[in-house]
């Protein structure tokens, strides 16, 4: 039942791999010629410049957006603000919330039509009804963010306290251990990859929704910025912004990827003999 | 379980006595609803009456019936966007499995374009395709590309060693590991990424819709908003509920008949319907 995109991480270590087997060269190759044949086609009059920006008007567009205006800064300060307060918030609430319905198998049955509703509906959806009754500004983007990202924690912490080893349970209730030990020590620590899957795939959720928050306000943010650019027609400007927006996609890719590292350590390789040398040294010291 | 069967009046009695607590949950949960906000415990701008709802949905389902083109709309837009993104996700995965080089070269922009918001091409999208169906079609596409591409190329390399070697061993050719071995290991997990595809297509349609149109149901969705007619936007919600499920339900149900041998039961029931072909055969 969990939500999971591990798939994808498949897909960028064979990247990884295959950009670290001394292939990079071509890589760049082929990157650089088909940039040339965008830039060849642009300045030869096969694509038109006001719809498909130039390779080196966007490169110039950089330059104006984050140096010489320096107008990105304050867009981007108010979408990734938003997304990291409303990411947190919108997560802590679905954890918290997927850990009571986990542990209640009453609230758990009542609930569950209403979370299949809830599966189907586009929670994004929603938006413009937030809007509608939170009014412009901030209060609204943040609870369309908290919205998109309630439901991957809530469905992968629900589904990772349901699915917990039933002999562990046994040997652990066989053992008195009391409900916050089996808590802390059992259910917990079993549950957290689930539940990190989740949060990445919330993470990326809300900066899509803050981004659709921006589109429909049209006030700040990044998701704003692209849509002036676009009325304006100022195409290279907007591609500038989206390729932004690829590269905070993958800082937020690999962030979470340390995060899962730091938080899941006994998942890879060499966590577990890291962390309890670690613990070892801690306990030494008296 | 008992092989005998229970006659229908129990088995109503049965389901009934399953539904009774949920209806009797929701019964009350609305009617608090209603309660509160008659007595103006929440204000009714922002969250209507569930009687207000209710008459809402009758007037846009039934006496005036006006969703149903933009239902249409939308719904088809969010077929037709992920039947291109998923025939160009599989035609692509399919050729990347195939051929080591163009796998290689291909992965850097499916990630590329994975770790972009999809939904941050929606201007763009709109100022390339128009203000139409296309741009929504395209979004829907683009949007839906990805995890049927991830999904179908994972199935496709992860094939199973043992059996490959069988397969090997046995001098079957390149088409035959394909066919036989490599696409039905492939498919479960492509109608994983299927379903993900047709949500998120749908989340394409209608966001596309939110950015610039005329019709669809995003479109109404937001124009009751703006309006603060909460009642008729939350009764266009609803619609939106209806297509996530129609799209979910339908592609299980695709899902449920081709990758067969996943469910005991339908395994058993493909297995009886070979064996009465072939017994047919026989008899000619």
């Amino acid at each position: 039942m969990a939500v999971q995109d591990a798939t994808s991480e498949a897909l960028v270590d064979t990247l990884e791999r295959s950009l670290r087997n001394r292939r990079i060269a071509k890589h760049v190759g082929i990157f650089l010629t088909l940039t040339l044949l965008w830039e060849l086609g642009s300045r030869m009059g096969w694509l038109d410049p006001l719809f498909y920006p130039r390779p080196s008007n966007i490169i110039r567009s950089f330059w104006l957006i984050y140096f010489q205006n320096a107008n990105v800064w304050f867009h981007l300060y108010s979408t990734i603000s938003l997304v990291i307060l409303g990411w947190v918030l919108g997560s802590m609430l679905g954890i918290g919330l997927g850990a009571l319905v986990g542990f209640n198998t009453v609230i758990r049955r009542f609930l569950k039509p209403y979370v299949i509703v809830l599966e189907a509906t586009p929670r994004i959806a929603v938006a413009p009804l937030l809007i509608a009754a939170l009014g412009f500004g901030v209060n609204s983007k943040l609870a369309i963010i908290m919205l998109v990202c309630f439901f991957a924690p809530f469905i992968n912490t629900l589904s990772g306290v349901i699915n917990v080893n039933e002999e562990r349970l046994e040997l652990f209730r066989s053992m008195r251990a009391s409900k916050t030990q089996i808590l802390r020590k059992l259910v917990l620590p079993d549950a957290i990859p689930v539940i990190m899957a989740g949060e990445r795939l919330a993470l990326t959720a809300a900066l899509s929704g803050a981004l659709v928050a921006e589109f429909i306000q049209r006030d700040k943010g990044i998701g704003s910025l692209i849509l002036v650019y676009t009325r304006n027609l100022n195409m290279a400007s907007a591609f500038a912004c989206i390729f932004t927006l690829t590269i905070i996609g993958f800082l937020i890719f690999k962030g979470m990827e340390k995060l899962d590292h730091y938080i899941a350590y006994w998942k890879y390789e060499g966590g577990r003999e890291r962390m309890s040398a670690k613990r070892k040294r801690t306990m030494v010291e008296p | 379980m008992s092989d005998q069967p229970i006659p229908l009046s129990g088995r109503i009695l049965d389901i009934g006595v399953r539904f009774l607590p949920h209806l009797v949950l929701f019964a009350v949960i609305i009617g608090a609803w209603e309660i509160s906000v008659a007595t103006g415990l929440i204000t009714s701008i922002i969250i209507p009456r569930p009687s207000a709802i209710w008459s809402a949905i009758v007037e846009l389902y039934i006496t005036e019936g006006t969703i149903y083109r933009h239902f249409f709309i939308t719904l088809t837009e969010a077929v037709v966007g992920f039947a291109i993104g998923a025939g160009v996700a599989v035609s692509l995965a399919i050729a990347s499995s195939l051929w080591d080089p163009f796998r290689r070269y291909v992965t850097p922009y499916a990630v590329v374009l994975n770790v972009t918001p999809g939904i941050a091409l929606t201007p763009v999208i709109i100022a390339w395709f128009g203000y139409g169906m296309g741009s929504k079609i395209a979004l829907a596409a683009i949007i839906s590309f990805f995890p049927i591409f991830v999904n179908t190329l994972t199935g496709l390399v992860q094939v199973d060693e043992d059996r490959e070697e069988l397969f090997n061993s046995l001098g079957a050719s390149n088409v035959q590991v394909f066919r036989k071995l490599r696409a039905p290991a492939a498919l479960p997990l492509m109608f994983a990424g299927f379903k993900i595809g047709l949500t998120t297509a749908l989340i394409g349609a209608v966001v596309a819709e939110f950015a610039q149109a005329t019709d669809g149901v995003g479109v109404l969705m937001s124009r009751f908003s703006f309006q603060l007619n909460m009642a008729a936007s939350l009764a266009t919600l609803l619609s939106m509920t209806v297509i996530g499920l129609i799209l979910f339900y339908s592609m299980e149900f695709l899902d449920d008949r081709i990758v067969f041998w996943r469910r005991e039961s339908r395994r058993a029931a493909a297995s009886r319907a070979r064996a009465r072909t072939w017994a047919a055969q026989a008899k000619k």
